[in-house]
């Protein structure tokens, strides 16, 4: 973008409609700003005394010991898993997994686990639903455990009978039924083989004398043709031929037809297609060899009588049994589902306390055990908040188990730091995420959160404004909320669903923040809405009567004459010659230069949001400094920051509101160009009315001094920011060895002390760790010698980073404007290119055309529009929250608090 | 490395996808550490315990105490089936035939062993759950008809893919021990020099990597098969037949092979050869001794792992199958020496990586 774009001096701008409009626009500018600058300074003020809670800083959170009795722990554990507020820690991270305690009893759940899983398979199977009436039962007891093993046991065993019992019937079923399909066919090849016999040799009647030879057909004196029956698989009938074919040397004769209806596999329960096949052959040796191939080709044979009298009695035999199979198949059936049902009934629950059972157990494998003393000792985080709590339901475990000794929970101290815990809600949750998603905030750490409820909406909403696409995006948040209860409890697996529906209501304000910013931009899909009635009024001008107008396709609209802006006198509640009261003017929808007048407006808006957001971190800046005690930073880092950002941009951002405030529409032609009195300022160049650089009319030398002062007043924060600190830290670090000796030993003894209320169990370890100390101190002053030298490169590269970013985060947040821009002109030329054409045209003709144009546009709108610009502007907040806004002040190097919860466990999302 | 191939263009328009499945498959490999810990254990389930903290995940969750090994076996090999014929069916091309020639080496033992099974009257079920089911393929099942060579041919193996490398032994003789020991090395050997011949055709990284490692699979097969010829009756010159001709020690190495009668020659004449000296440095029968067999399996391995050093070629897939074989091989010896309560060589499976 080049300078002249940025702040295009007034003269270069000449058009049509050319209103000189600077002045006139700041209203509406200072309005739009308005709300967050307000809502910002609320903010601030509430600091002091915020009430939203934990989401502004992380829950205070300390280490905890519990001494657990052994037959209590497990009570405990299952109330604490309940209650979800406590993290515990791996105490024996050397220990192999199969080595803890209690793996056995894990292994024990394990066994139980996979039971269910066989028993929800036989479930699937069958297409039986499994009851969900959403109760969740509480952990069973121990004892418990033994009567739920021994119910699994018994329904596995007496699913597994029924199972075999149906295969074997199944398996008989098949046998029956393949059976009559070959008596069906093979009847067929006998009809087939007699009528050619009759036809060719006369020798038919043969076929059946001979029968008394079983499974021998003899055809003539000479020749005697063996055969045998079988079914095959279809698929594997081509390669069976020609196997046959081969190995027989074409000395055998096949038929095969395929079966119409497919049978069923016993063992799997799927359908298979089948052929059924008979082959003729000659000699004993052929014969063995045919039964060989079949055997390789897993082709079931059966025997099958020459005569068609003996395969009409067998025929009729294989019926009556078959439908014999069928009701003692159908009562299996019965009995089957009847077991079933009952397990759909309760499976769901027997899951939920298996898998809680297994995470108590897993969550005891993590405690030290202390044999002597017969209980167990687990450390854990816990937010002191709920200490209360914890308490309360570590008693109502020791209650309950009957255990004599209560269990107890003590606070120690820790040198490290605390994992992270904000408590969210529905509403808050889906920006927490945003948050985390960058990273998680250092321990007590101010929280962005809270202040990106509402700044990142609004500032999606600035590059996505338009009123008709923000009231699609509410209402399609509304219908996410509306039935979010039925969302909630049938999750899916399509991510981009999950993800949306966590951030609806994100969404929701987006949406919301979108119609209002739509509406101060006037546009409802790029169309304006005149509500108030335009301040213009054409009229005004004495020369431009009805026929002037008419002959004219462009008229520049000159503000300076008496009446033709604020002289409105059309029948609007505004026709009192005040400007368009809120939002910008309805008229430059019509103007052809509505882009550079709203890209002054826009680009100057994006200065100063940006500004304000830059100045909100370094105040949450200065918060944590006060909070952590850290003067240091304060003065030498903090300090220096906010006067070089003062400097640089908050001088420009008074001078746009100074320039919005003084010149009108009339004088705006002597207005100064505020981007080359910056560029001058830093060259020291005097203002001049010839550069159009004076800004305070008449008062050009005070100016300069003014200037002169505020560039020194920042190039003198630079070294204040980049030596102080280090050097205060060097002479610091300098007394401490002068003075180092008992100094150094009375400290390292404290150290102990802290260190023996944690490992007040292994005293071993703590003689261990004092003469590790003591030997190691010579070593502690040379590697914090050697520190001094990172520190300044460090403070060098972070002096460096903060100055630069001034000036590019600045140029950053024009994204704002940027992305503003192409909305609007994509949705324009939307409008233009696509409905307006439908519009346009007149007559049957123009019905349809709006008709099927109108699905062309919208689906375009809700693609390209909604969809993919909505993405790209939410990518871009995101950035500048992520970037510009949090790296004034936060650390993010935290780590999150995962407290022992069966909520999630239950859920079956993470497994222990 | 490797000279400038058109086809490593559009490498990844076709097999890109599947290479990155299957490297992603590679790092699943059970490491060192996952070895260690799987020696600590006492008992299967301990094993069983350990697996289910690897990629292996819940493959053996679904099976009821108590475990044996060969459960073990059966699931680690329908994994690793899994996982090939994923790939074989969305491979294209020119993948999926070298994937096919990976699956003939399977198909090869797989007949052999029915054969061999036959003439000792085995029943037929009882042979098949030995197979190895990436050798499956349909006309399998009736090798079991055949009496002799010309027959198996003629009437069965003619319609597999493997009647291209059957040429060569088709005999009138009757099946018999010695003669399938010969049939199987003469397959063998058609297919190695099949396959190398297809990858230095191929070209490219592929033919870098596979020839190095089918060449170093054919030396190997030449000198297995002539140490353990020492004492039978097969004669040099049929031994001499045996040979795969595509390996570093052809055609000298396998001249002088033909000629040797005990082990110390084959020694000798291995030393002559760089790559194959250190593999006879220190092997013997003694204990704490690697035996020949395993030196030869490390040494197969380090090449196995190199060829993942490479993109853009097949190598990676052969590699994974056979890396993915020795794991399996190492599981099953830990299991079975867990079983066995024999854990004085539990040490002594292949590493890998």
């Amino acid at each position: 973008m080049s300078a002249e774009a940025i702040f295009p001096p007034a003269s270069s701008v000449a058009s049509c409609l050319r209103p000189k409009t600077r002045v006139y626009s700041s209203l509406q500018e200072q309005s739009l700003i308005g709300i967050d600058l307000h809502e910002t300074v609320k903010w601030l003020l509430n600091i002091s005394n915020f009430t939203m809670g934990s989401l502004y800083r992380s829950e205070e959170m300390c280490l905890a010991q519990l001494y657990l009795q052994s037959e209590a722990a497990f009570a405990c554990v299952s109330e604490l898993g309940e209650l979800g507020l406590v993290q515990f820690r791996d105490l024996n991270p050397n220990v192999n997994a199969f080595l803890r305690k209690f793996v056995h009893d894990v292994r024990r759940c394990d066994e139980m686990e996979r039971k269910l899983r066989f028993l929800e398979r036989e479930l699937n199977k069958d297409n039986i639903p499994v009851d969900d009436d959403g109760d969740v039962p509480l952990a069973p007891l121990p004892r418990e455990m033994i009567e739920l093993e021994g119910k699994f046991e018994k329904l596995e065993s007496d699913m597994k009978e029924v199972n075999g019992n149906q295969e074997a019937l199944r398996k008989n079923f098949l046998e029956l039924s393949e059976l009559k399909q070959i008596l069906k066919k093979t009847q067929g090849f006998f009809e087939e083989a007699t009528m050619y016999q009759t036809e060719h040799t006369g020798f038919a009647p043969e076929l059946e004398e001979d029968s008394s030879r079983a499974g021998d057909l003899s055809r003539g004196p000479f020749t005697k043709l063996g055969f045998v029956a079988g079914v095959i698989l279809r698929e594997k009938m081509l390669a069976f031929e020609r196997v046959l074919w081969r190995a027989c040397r074409g000395n055998v004769f096949l038929r095969h037809a395929e079966m119409e209806v497919p049978l069923v596999d016993p063992y799997t329960g799927d359908k298979v297609n089948k052929c059924v096949f008979i082959i003729f052959f000659q000699g004993d040796q052929l014969k063995n060899r045919v039964k060989k191939i079949c055997e390789g080709f897993r082709a079931t044979l059966y025997p099958c009588p020459e005569s068609p009298q003996e395969r009409r009695e067998i025929a009729v035999g294989v019926t009556t049994r078959l439908e014999d199979l069928q009701t003692v198949l159908n009562q299996t059936e019965d009995h089957r589902r009847i077991v079933l049902s009952q397990v759909a009934h309760n499976i769901r629950v027997w899951f939920i306390k298996v898998r809680k059972i297994k995470a108590i157990y897993d969550t005891l494998n993590l405690f030290n055990v202390n044999i002597a003393e017969k209980c167990l000792i687990a450390e854990c985080w816990c937010p002191v908040a709920d200490l209360e709590k914890i308490q309360g339901a570590l008693r109502h475990a020791t209650e309950t188990s009957g255990s004599s000794v209560p269990s107890i929970l003590q606070v120690m101290k820790s040198d490290e730091s605390p994992p992270t815990y904000n408590r969210t809600n529905a509403f808050t949750y889906g920006f927490e995420t945003l948050i985390d998603a960058f990273g998680v905030a250092n321990y007590r750490e101010v929280n962005p959160t809270p202040f990106t409820i509402i700044s990142f909406p609004f500032l999606f909403a600035v590059m996505f404004g338009d009123l008709g696409h923000g009231f699609l995006m509410l209402m399609f948040s509304l219908y996410m909320l509306y039935y979010q209860r039925y969302f909630l409890r049938n999750k899916t697996d399509n991510e981009i669903w999950e993800m949306m529906f966590g951030g609806r209501y994100l969404i929701l304000l987006m949406g919301l923040f979108s119609m209002y910013t739509g509406f101060l931009y006037n546009e409802c899909f790029s169309i304006s809405v005149n509500v108030f009635g335009s301040a213009w009024n054409v009229s005004a001008d004495p020369g431009w009567d009805t026929e002037y107008l008419k002959s004219q396709t462009s008229l520049m609209v000159d503000p300076g004459k008496p009446g033709v802006f604020r002289g409105s006198t059309l029948p609007y509640p505004n026709s009192t010659g005040n400007p368009y009261p809120y939002g910008i003017d309805p008229i430059w929808q019509l103007a052809s230069n509505k882009i550079t007048f709203l890209n002054s407006y826009k680009m100057k808006g994006a200065v100063i949001l940006g500004f304000v957001q830059m100045m909100f971190g370094l105040i949450l800046a200065l918060n944590n400094h006060l909070y952590f005690k850290n003067y240091l930073s304060l003065f030498c880092e903090w300090i220096p920051q906010i006067i070089f950002l003062l400097c640089v941009i908050g001088y420009l951002v008074i001078l746009i509101f100074y320039k919005w405030a003084v010149w009108s529409a009339a004088d705006s032609s002597q207005a100064p160009s505020l981007l080359i009195g910056l560029i001058n300022m830093f060259m020291f160049t005097a203002p001049s009315q010839t550069a159009d650089t004076v800004v305070f009319s008449g008062q050009a030398g005070l100016q300069q001094g003014l200037q002169i002062f505020i560039v020194l007043l920042a190039v003198f924060c630079i070294p204040w920011m980049l030596f102080t600190k280090p050097v205060i830290i060097y002479y610091r670090n300098k007394q401490k060895q002068a003075t180092a000796g008992y100094g150094e030993v009375h400290t390292s003894v404290n150290g102990i002390s802290d260190r023996a209320d944690i490992l007040a169990h292994d005293e071993l370890n703590i003689n261990h760790e004092s003469e590790l100390d003591s030997s190691s101190e010579s070593e502690k002053h040379e590697e914090e010698e050697f520190e001094m030298g990172q520190f300044m490169i460090i403070q060098v590269i972070h002096t460096i980073e903060y100055c630069l970013s001034c000036i590019s985060h600045t140029a950053s947040y024009l994204r704002l404007w940027a992305l503003s821009l192409a909305h609007s002109e994509l949705s324009q030329v939307l409008w233009t290119m696509v409905m307006s054409i439908g519009l346009k045209e007149p007559g049957a003709l123009g019905v349809v055309m709006s008709f099927l144009l109108f699905w062309v546009f919208s689906s375009l709108t809700v693609g390209i529009l909604l969809i993919m610009e909505g993405l790209s502007a939410f990518l871009h907040a995101l950035r500048l929250h992520w970037v510009e806004f949090q790296s004034k002040f936060y650390k993010g190097e935290g780590y999150m608090f995962s407290p022992f919860s069966f909520h999630v466990i239950v859920e079956g999302k993470s497994e222990e | 490395m490797g000279s400038f191939d058109l086809s490593e263009i559009f490498y990844n328009v076709d097999s890109g996808y599947l290479e990155g499945l299957i490297r992603g498959f590679k790092n699943g490999i059970l490491r060192q550490e996952d070895y260690r810990h799987l020696t600590q254990c006492d008992t299967l389930e301990d094993l069983k315990l350990h697996l289910q903290g690897t990629d292996y995940g819940n493959f053996l969750a679904n099976e009821p105490s108590p475990l044996t090994v060969s459960v073990i076996d059966d699931k680690l090999r329908e994994k690793l089936v899994a996982e090939f014929e994923y790939i074989r069916n969305h491979s294209y091309k020119e993948l999926g035939v070298f994937l096919d020639f990976i699956k003939y080496s399977y198909m090869i033992d797989n007949i052999i062993l029915l054969i061999t099974g036959t003439l000792h009257q085995r029943q037929l079920s009882e042979l098949l759950t030995k197979c190895h089911p990436l050798g499956t393929f349909d006309q399998m099942e009736t090798v079991t008809i055949a009496t002799n060579t010309a027959d198996l041919y003629n009437a069965i193996l003619v319609d597999s893919p493997l009647a291209p490398f059957f040429k060569e032994c088709i005999s009138e003789e009757d099946l018999n021990e010695m003669n399938i020991e010969i049939i199987r090395n003469t397959l063998y050997k058609a297919y190695l020099e099949a396959f190398y011949d297809w990858c230095k055709e191929k070209g490219g990284a592929t033919a870098d990597v596979m020839c190095e490692i089918l060449a170093f699979e054919a030396d190997r097969r030449s000198i297995i098969i002539t140490i353990n010829s020492f004492g039978t009756e097969l004669t040099k010159e049929d031994r001499a037949k045996l040979y795969p001709r595509r390996g570093k020690l052809y055609p000298d190495g396998l001249i002088e092979l033909a000629r040797a009668d005990d082990y110390e020659t084959v020694k000798r004449i291995a030393e002559y050869y760089a790559d194959y000296r250190p593999l006879f440095d220190g092997t013997g029968n003694g204990p704490g001794d690697k035996t020949l067999e395993d030196k030869f399996f490390e040494h197969e391995v380090t090449l196995n792992v190199n060829s993942f050093m490479q993109q853009f070629q097949y190598g990676v897939f052969y590699s994974y199958v056979k890396l993915k074989e020795q794991e399996c091989r190492n599981v099953i010896w830990i299991a079975e020496c867990i079983a066995q309560r024999h854990r004085a060589k539990i040490e002594s499976y292949i590493p890998i990586m």
